[in-house]
């Protein structure tokens, strides 16, 4: 897929930038986690900044890179550059992915990967036995799986057809049609909520929360295996306004429990690797005993939270 | 009742300290140095010196010859033992076999206090006691009697002192037996020298057949005899005795040793003691690797239940007197040179005790006693017994339940047998479907029937990966201009796969027929110079038939041959069929040039790296590696054993594929000359990238029934993987899924790379970090430093 395409949504075919076998902690069971490529939000903490462009894209090892120029020799663009932390530049660089063939040390991969609906199923389907055996299944992830809607209409009643059990990790912000036709192939939806205030939410993921508020509420009133979830960001969204807004929020939509998963750094160490325009935000990760007061503070409102460790 | 507690490092807990007996026994063996007692090879000696006792009947003079060593042999009850017997003199002692493989083994003599990996104790009057017997054993040692031609010597010689190719264990003696101690405790000694009298009548005096009963009789008595001396020390140590508790226990030890092994065991106690006794006098007789008690939670259970019925017996004593005899597996030790315990590391015996499973008419067999054994081996956690824990599709949702909480509390025992692919596979290989449900793991991983099976399980290890060298090279090392292999097509005319394979199985075919010409020898070898009586007297159809277990006289008699580094072999012809004839990226000779060159061109190392492995459910990968195990079973087929048995495939390695590793050139996969091999059927080292779930479905490639000796298949996880209840249930429905589409065996490996990392440095702080090498556990502490670094990288599946 070259950059300068339009980038329009798939029907039969999907972007994704990992799969994940024996994943354990993304529902019940023994799960496949699959990781679509593309997010309408870019949030400062990101995980997977590589997951946030809908397109494939170049990244690049410094570290297993023996200087062998044999990708320049490959590069029709002539974009490979002796920059010792970027080794192409983005400006010249058409994702052919002639290089990342050449790359015998594999330091230039290509992070995502076009995927047919039959192979996709074909893939999670490799583990069916120990989603039969432990009650487990897919988890749909990323990135924002229901950016892929229009694959996911397609692809999902596939899976259904195999008796997989299915779950979405989404960050909400989608049409809500969308959603609506899709419930009946998901089994769980694990929704972010990540700050209440709406300007605050959209300094940090680019985007304003009202949509994202206003999905949850409907889906509250039509879906049993919603699950509301926070990424705890110290400093941003960990001050008692706003985890009494949350829990506020929450409890008019009838919804009593809350997961909360830790930040961590890991995913900026990807920041390096990549051409982003996101810089570090060089947070120390919180320990356990911060954690436990953002706990006790949910708790304290009447919101049963679970912490992820 | 818990008798104390560990941490899950294996430290006691502190505030339970010598709180009791089962405590201060384990102690006191773990505290204890291993040494070398010459109380055998100094018995042994002296009654072969004497030149009648030469002349005599090979039947009858190794009876007398134990006999004496039973007779003369330091005997000691150690404070607080329930169950008493030494296998040596020390407390944690090993014995040379001067005739078996002992003059390889003592031309260590002066290394083996001083030596990094394994050191053991040996006084220097002991040295000078070993030094005096060399002269008299150096021209009549086993390995040299079975070989007369000069020719064959010399590669002997070469073989003993630095196997390549392959490594012929039995000529150390055969052992690995799970001996019918269900009859010993039943009809006692005099039981068996009944039996024999009845069949020697019917046999011509001066016979082989003669010799043979006379020869169980001896030996039959003897071991009652040495119940004996245990019974007159107890009771001597109980007159002077000043604890009136422990004077009683004393009387109550030469009350049992008086009675056993000589009659039938009339409680539990004795059960367990005659039982024990046998055990030492096994590992007296032949090699002392191997002897394994087998089914103790079947053949015990019906004395446990009398007992506790009449009341002479609680199950909290039961567990005491198991857990004494479990501490007392772990007294024994291998001495082994510097060169074996490369290839067998971590001082192990292989006395397998296995629980649970299917009986002989089909139903299931969990019992009280299963789950004490459980208990104790959590509990314990020492490196004897190899504790082995068969699963059916009957084994109770509770047994089941308990063993998962153990592994995956970190516990690396008990290791998971399937019941319903090995008896399919036993069945198939000629067993009765009741003998094959009564089947023990004996060794790492290898399935025999109890008290039936006469089975050289561990006759020979094959390095498979130097036959693919072979095969690129005209039947050549690499750089070596003697032809070490067969002729075969010089890889310049090779045009497709096919001629590759072809050239892999001349290889293969003609390293096997030259292994069969050694082990052969060394089978008659066995049967002609060092038969086995005792054994052969706990073994079904010796005594019927009048012939030795080396003669194949038992109902049952395999050898099994090991195919070391499957995958690495697997993997390699993957690549050579990937690189060179799909992709075309290289030339058959120029890969090869590479491989000589030791893979100096990085590039294509990384390329050939990277290529599909083993592992990864791939099938195109995948398909490879059951390709070389198909023929490795094929082409043994085509021979059998002198005692009438089948040579059968077995996948694990013990720590050879380190060694193996070390001695063989680089390969197609990616590998540099020396680096060590994957362990049994695991991948390439840190090839498994997709985590257990692809794993599981890469393993579950192979057809078990081609491998009826066993598999040992590593199951590793970081400890934070496994944590928390999830983890547990995670790891519970792996293992059900993997049993369920037909898994054959799995050792669990719950570690937390930096405690390795930190015992690696400082192995003071762990004396006793108990890990899984190879279908047996070992200290780490007691492993070289190779092996130490391949634990840590197995510790955790994502790198």
């Amino acid at each position: 897929m070259n950059k300068d395409e339009p980038v329009h949504f798939f029907n039969d075919n999907t972007v994704i930038f990992d799969i994940q076998r024996f994943s354990l902690h993304d529902g019940p069971g023994i799960r496949t986690t699959v990781f679509f490529k593309g997010c309408p939000l870019s949030c400062a903490w990101c995980q997977n900044p590589e997951s946030q462009n809908v397109r494939p894209e170049l990244i690049f090892y410094k570290e297993s890179c023996i200087q062998c120029f044999d990708c320049r020799k490959h590069c029709p663009e002539n974009a490979i550059s002796d920059h010792s932390m970027l080794r192409f530049d983005p400006k010249r660089c058409t994702l052919c992915g002639q290089c990342v063939t050449q790359c015998l040390t594999n330091s230039l991969r290509m992070i995502g990967k076009k995927w047919s609906a039959a192979d996709l199923l074909g893939e999670i389907y490799k583990d069916i036995d120990f989603f039969i055996d432990s009650g487990g299944g897919i988890t749909l992830s990323g990135g924002e799986p229901l950016l892929q809607a229009n694959f996911l209409f397609q692809w999902l009643p596939m899976v259904k057809e195999k008796k997989i059990h299915t779950t979405l990790e989404t960050c909400g912000l989608a049409n809500w049609m969308q959603i609506e036709k899709l419930l009946p192939w998901i089994d769980i939806v694990f929704y972010d909520l990540k700050h209440m205030n709406d300007s605050i939410h959209k300094k940090f993921t680019g985007c304003g929360n009202a949509g994202i508020l206003e999905n949850f509420s409907r889906l509250s009133r039509s879906k049993s295996g919603l699950q509301a979830r926070m990424p705890v960001i110290p400093g941003i969204n960990n001050s008692v306004e706003n985890i009494q807004a949350t829990a506020n929020f929450l409890k008019s939509n009838h919804h009593f429990s809350i997961h909360l998963l830790p930040y961590h750094n890991l995913g900026e160490a990807k920041l390096k690797r990549m051409y982003s325009q996101q810089h570090p935000m060089n947070i120390a990760p919180q320990n356990s005993e911060q954690l436990k007061q953002t706990q006790e503070l949910f708790e304290k409102e009447k919101i049963h939270a679970v912490l992820y460790d | 009742m818990l008798f104390y507690t560990t941490d899950h490092l294996g430290r006691p807990v502190a505030e339970k300290k010598n709180l009791s007996r089962i405590f201060r026994l384990k102690e006191a063996v773990q505290k204890a140095n291993p040494g070398i007692c010459t109380d055998r090879s100094d018995i042994w000696t002296s009654y072969h010196k004497i030149p009648d006792n030469r002349k005599k009947s090979p039947h009858i003079r190794i009876a007398e010859a134990l006999r004496e060593v039973l007779m003369y042999k330091k005997i000691h009850i150690y404070p607080d033992e329930l169950i008493v017997g030494n296998y040596s003199s020390k407390r944690v002692g090993g014995s040379i076999f001067p005739e078996l493989h002992g003059v390889p083994v003592l031309l260590d003599i002066f290394k083996f206090s001083k030596r990094k990996v394994n050191p053991l104790q040996v006084s220097g009057k002991e040295t000078w006691k070993l030094l005096k017997i060399i002269p008299f054993w150096s021209f009549r040692f086993l390995a040299l009697k079975a070989y007369r031609s000069p020719f064959q010597l010399i590669r002997l010689l070469i073989h003993q002192l630095k196997g390549h190719f392959y490594i012929i264990n039995e000529s150390g003696g055969i052992s690995h037996i799970a001996p019918d101690y269900a009859k010993l405790i039943t009809v006692g000694t005099d039981g068996i020298v009944a039996e024999a009298t009845r069949f020697q009548e019917k046999s011509g005096k001066d016979t082989e057949k003669w010799y043979f009963y006379e020869a169980v009789k001896i030996i039959a008595n003897a071991l009652a005899k040495f119940g004996d001396r245990y019974a007159d020390l107890a009771q001597k140590m109980a007159e002077s005795e000043s604890d009136s508790n422990r004077k009683q226990e004393l009387l109550e030890i030469a009350q049992i040793c008086r009675n056993i092994p000589r009659k039938g065991a009339s409680s539990f106690q004795e059960a367990v003691q005659s039982l024990f006794f046998a055990q030492i006098a096994i590992n007296l007789e032949s090699l002392d690797n191997s002897v394994c008690p087998g089914r103790m939670d079947q053949y015990l259970y019906p004395f446990y239940l009398k007992d506790i019925q009449h009341h002479k017996l609680t199950r909290d004593k039961a567990k005491e007197i198991l857990s004494a005899f479990s501490i007392k597996t772990s007294e024994i030790i291998p001495v082994f040179s510097e060169y074996l315990t490369k290839i067998h590391g971590g001082m192990f015996n292989g006395q397998v005790v296995t629980v649970g499973g299917l009986q002989p008419d089909g139903t299931d067999g969990t019992n009280d006693l299963t789950y004490i054994f459980l208990e104790i081996m959590d509990e314990l956690r020492m490196r004897q017994p190899n504790y082995h824990a068969r699963i059916s599709n009957h084994s109770p949702q509770k047994y089941m339940d308990q063993i998962n909480q153990m592994l995956s509390g970190g516990s690396n025992s008990p290791a998971l047998y399937n019941d319903t692919v090995i008896v399919d596979t036993m069945v198939q290989h000629g067993y009765s479907i009741e003998d094959a449900r009564d089947y023990t793991g004996v060794g790492c991983v290898e399935p025999v029937a109890q008290g039936k099976s006469f089975s050289s399980t561990d006759a020979a290890l094959v390095n498979v990966p130097l036959i693919l060298e072979l095969a690129l090279n005209q039947g050549k090392r690499f750089g070596s201009w003697f032809r070490s292999g067969a002729k075969s097509m010089p890889v310049e005319k090779m045009q497709s796969m096919d001629d590759m394979k072809t050239a892999f199985e001349v290889q293969l075919a003609d390293q096997l027929s030259r292994l069969m010409k050694d082990l052969q020898a060394i089978e008659i070898a066995n049967r002609k110079y060092h038969p086995t009586p005792l054994s052969s007297c706990l073994l079904d159809g010796c005594l019927e038939s009048g012939t030795c277990s080396t003669a194949g006289g038992a109902r049952y008699n395999f050898s099994g041959i090991q195919c070391v580094a499957p995958a690495d072999t697997g993997d390699s012809l993957y690549a050579i069929e990937k690189s060179v004839f799909i992709d075309k990226k290289i030339t058959l000779p120029a890969l090869v040039e590479q491989l000589i060159q030791n893979l100096s061109d990085k590039q294509l190392r990384s390329y050939l790296k990277g290529i599909e492995k083993f592992g990864n459910d791939h099938s195109d990968a995948d398909k490879w590696t059951v390709y070389v195990i198909n023929k490795f079973t094929d082409e043994l087929n085509r021979y059998q054993n002198t005692r009438g048995g089948r040579y059968v495939t077995g996948l694990y390695s013990v720590t050879l594929h380190e060694y193996y590793g070390r001695i063989t050139g680089a390969l197609p996969n990616g590998r540099k000359m020396g680096e060590s091999f994957s362990s049994g059927i695991s991948p390439s080292n840190g090839m498994d990238r997709l985590g257990p779930t692809a794993l599981i479905n890469s393993i579950n490639r192979i057809d078990f029934t081609k491998t009826a000796n066993g598999i040992n298949f590593n199951l590793k996880f970081d400890s934070r993987t496994l944590r928390g209840s999830t983890g547990k249930l995670a790891l519970k429905n792996l293992l059900s899924t993997y049993f369920r589409k037909g898994g054959m065996q799995a050792q669990v490996n719950v570690l937390d790379p930096a405690i390795l990392l930190a015992a690696k440095e400082n192995p003071d702080l762990y004396p006793n970090l108990l890990v899984r090498v190879s279908g047996y556990s070992a200290y780490f502490n007691d492993l070289s430093l190779e092996m130490k670094d391949e634990i840590i990288r197995r510790s955790s599946l994502t790198n």
